[in-house]
């Protein structure tokens, strides 16, 4: 008998679990604040609370998708299994280009909390030296992927941990101290944004809620992943909202407990210190901390170190999630199989590794250029609005996240129609019935509002981001005739899909994540499915 | 700094909601139905603690409890149960019930001196008892009865080395007549037989 292959570990426990969503999202909060105050001003909280709806939405969708399918993969599996072939190629390339600015942004943000603690670190004033430790950490965090170093557990957990606690002592004190109502009604009032600064600081919201799909690529290593994964997922979803709704409000309505005043030394409520200064929008909430009566004293301290240390461990994140779904495509055949390759000592995924860190570097560079060099501020103003590195970030951060979401979502409503067979422990409220192929199926309403709230997010990206809608596009035009041309040299179809026994896969996911209960009901209700379909054929 | 702290009754109200909700929502998140097979898990880790809360590792010339030890004393230990190591002298019918057998005892202090030190080096209590009788079974049922034992530990004796009788008699009389679970051992003659076939 031969020898059972080696598995992943059951282990993660439903903080674990957690977490290592959080570590994710939770840190989205730190970067996406500032961008958006500076939007959308007196309508941050409206922006928050749209973004907010459509990422239940995304995250009801991606909940429902998880516990069904808990295999490590995510998005791209989801649209692979519910589209076909080439719809998993885009919205796994449109998932990559995030992971790959994922890697940058929350590097670039992470210097910019510490430039709190280290002046020398703040981009404005020394901009080669933002530049510099930027790189630095990039290059740093991919040396340790590729040696197989990376965060644990345990210690995601423990970070998390302190964050939950951090910002919710952050939002009560700043809500019982410095909270006031007539502030915030007067703000929404008489700083309205424009139609076209609502719709930039929409799509600039939504970064606050990407990287949900942390959860379902851990999902393999989560213990009861079909029971347990619902429950991580809705509390993420929740905490994230309360967090994202509460901090916009508060921004809004605060009445500083230190006295902020502009260059020529005028008095400014709070969300007015964002505009047109990258340096205090890469670090809003450990400025916001620190406004906050008693507790900003302390908060001022550990808050930046708090949200440097969250934000480098979702950078990271990036690199690991880049590295794994480039396996998991090259696997399904939408990449090459250099992309499987591992490294002979460390038995790392070294070439997705470097390559994908490479093309983090390439966006780095870009962002950096105009600083590093005042003489590109010129073009990068006639071409791309006057817009800074953090900007660019954010611009292809959100085309990513809205792309493969809007695709996921049409996965989504792809999977309750072409395989209801599936049993589905969670399952996104509000359905039709109806009959497909004989089967009972049905249909998913709030994946239709939700897509439709996700695609009109990426038609404002589209709209309001001069390099996202150059940049976003262009990177999805060059891995299609990359996909093209792979396929056509692999003989695989190029507009199809492969052959694929998703029976026998589902059996296998559900045995593999230990659900022998749902693995039971699946392989009964196939049975059931097939006895009915004998029964109908003529004699 | 100017201290300009202002408490407004609904920023008040919405700071307690936002604690509230965020607890409420982990706590949720924290405790998850359990499932059929944890259900099972917990029952069983249940009859495991009451099984185990006094244990008897059970030693004579007959009955080999060597590498048994080191488990009973890891159960001992996790469990945090009640460990006493019996040795059994069978006095033969030809001699007084309290005659002189130095080999005999002499073998049982070695053992018990083992065992003495497995359990210290694991940090966990353990008595010695050295009794003798006429007949292994009836005594060791009459111990576990007097000790209120949850669990015998025994290890095995193999008559003649030959296949066919692995446990010698006082091992089944005991299995068959103990109100208490008997868990019994059979030392491996043959070492790692797949592991060595698969190497």
């Amino acid at each position: 008998m031969p020898a059972s292959k080696p598995e992943l570990r059951r282990s993660v426990t439903p903080w674990g679990s957690f977490s290592w969503g959080y570590s994710d999202v939770g840190a989205d909060i730190f970067v996406g604040l500032g961008l958006v105050l500076a939007a959308a001003a007196g309508a941050t909280n409206v922006a928050f609370l749209f973004a907010g709806i459509v990422y239940v939405c995304i995250g009801l969708a991606y909940t429902e998708l998880a516990a069904t399918y808990p295999v490590a993969g995510g998005g791209q599996y989801f649209v692979l299994r519910g589209l076909g072939d080439i719809f998993g190629f885009i919205a796994g390339w449109a998932v990559l280009l995030d992971f790959t600015i994922d890697v940058t942004l929350f590097a670039w943000t992470c210097v910019d909390y510490m430039s709190q603690l280290i002046p020398a670190f703040t981009g404005s004033l020394h901009p080669w030296v933002h530049f510099g430790v930027t790189l630095g950490l990039i290059v740093g965090l991919a040396l340790l992927n590729v040696i197989g170093v990376r965060e644990s557990t345990a210690f995601n957990g423990i970070v998390s941990a302190l964050d939950v606690v951090s910002e919710s002592l952050i939002l009560c004190f700043g809500f019982l101290f410095a909270f006031r109502p007539e502030l915030l009604l007067h703000t929404m009032h008489v700083s309205w944004p424009s139609p076209y600064h609502l719709m930039l600081g929409t799509s600039l919201a939504i970064i606050s809620f990407v990287g949900l799909e942390s959860i379902s690529q851990a999902a393999q290593e989560t213990q009861r992943p079909a029971s347990i994964i619902p429950r991580t997922s809705i509390s993420l979803i929740l905490t994230i909202l309360i967090f994202a709704l509460a901090y916009s409000n508060l921004a809004l309505g605060m009445q500083p407990w230190h006295p902020i005043h502009d260059a020529a030394g005028h008095p400014m409520q709070f969300w007015q210190i964002f505009p047109n200064n990258g340096d205090n929008q890469g670090k809003a909430v450990a400025l916001l901390a620190a406004q906050i009566p008693y507790f900003g004293a302390i908060a001022a301290l550990y808050v930046p170190l708090l949200g440097a240390v969250l934000l480098l461990i979702s950078s990271n994140s990036g690199i690991f999630g880049s590295s794994r779904i480039a396996y998991a495509m090259s696997r399904s055949n939408l990449l090459p199989s250099l992309f499987q390759r591992v490294h002979p000592k460390f038995r790392t995924p070294a070439v997705s590794i470097a390559a994908f860190c490479g093309v983090a570097i390439l966006e780095l560079l870009f962002a950096s250029f105009p600083s590093l060099y005042p003489g590109a501020m010129t073009l990068y103003a006639h071409f791309f609005r006057h817009e800074t590195g953090l900007d660019f970030l954010a611009d292809l951060y959100a085309f990513g996240a809205a792309t493969s979401y809007s695709f996921v979502f049409l996965a989504l409503i792809a999977l309750r129609l072409n395989d209801p067979l599936s049993p589905r422990k969670f399952k996104i409220p509000f359905n039709l019935p109806i009959m497909v192929k004989g089967e009972r199926a049905e249909f998913p309403l709030v994946a239709v509002i939700g897509f439709f709230g996700i695609f009109s997010i990426l038609v404002f990206t589209l709209f309001t981001h001069p390099i996202g809608r150059v940049a976003g596009p262009s990177w999805l035009v060059l891995g299609l005739v990359a996909y093209f041309i792979y396929r056509r040299r692999r003989n695989l179809p190029v507009l199809g899909s492969e052959q694929r026994n998703w029976r026998a896969q589902q059996t296998d996911i559900l045995r593999d994540a230990g659900e022998l209960e749902l693995m039971d009901e699946y392989i009964a209700n196939v049975k059931a499915s097939d006895a009915r379909k004998a029964a109908a054929l003529p004699q | 700094m100017n201290a300009s702290v202002h408490v407004d009754p609904i920023g008040a109200v919405v700071a307690l909601l936002i604690a509230c909700s965020i607890g409420a929502v982990l706590y949720w998140m924290l405790h998850p139905p359990e499932s059929q097979v944890q259900k099972m898990a917990a029952q069983t880790t249940r009859e495991v603690k009451q099984m185990v809360g006094s244990i008897i590792v059970v030693f004579s010339p007959e009955i080999n409890s060597r590498h048994m030890m080191a488990l009973a004393v890891k159960l001992a230990r996790g469990e945090r149960s009640e460990l006493l190591a019996l040795y059994v002298i069978e006095v033969p019918r030809t001699l007084p019930p309290d005659a002189e057998m130095p080999d005999e005892e002499r073998a049982a202090l070695d053992a018990l001196g083992a065992a003495e030190t497995i359990a210290n080096e694991n940090n966990v209590n353990l008595r010695t008892e050295t009794v003798k009788t006429r007949a292994t079974s009836e005594a060791v049922i009459e111990i576990a009865k007097r000790e209120k034992a949850d669990l015998l530990i025994l290890g095995s004796y193999l008559e003649g080395k030959y296949a066919g009788a692995r446990l010698g008699t006082a091992i089944q009389e005991i299995a068959a007549d103990a109100k208490c679970d008997v868990l019994i051992g059979v030392e491996g003659k043959h070492g790692k037989l797949f592991g060595e076939e698969l190497a």
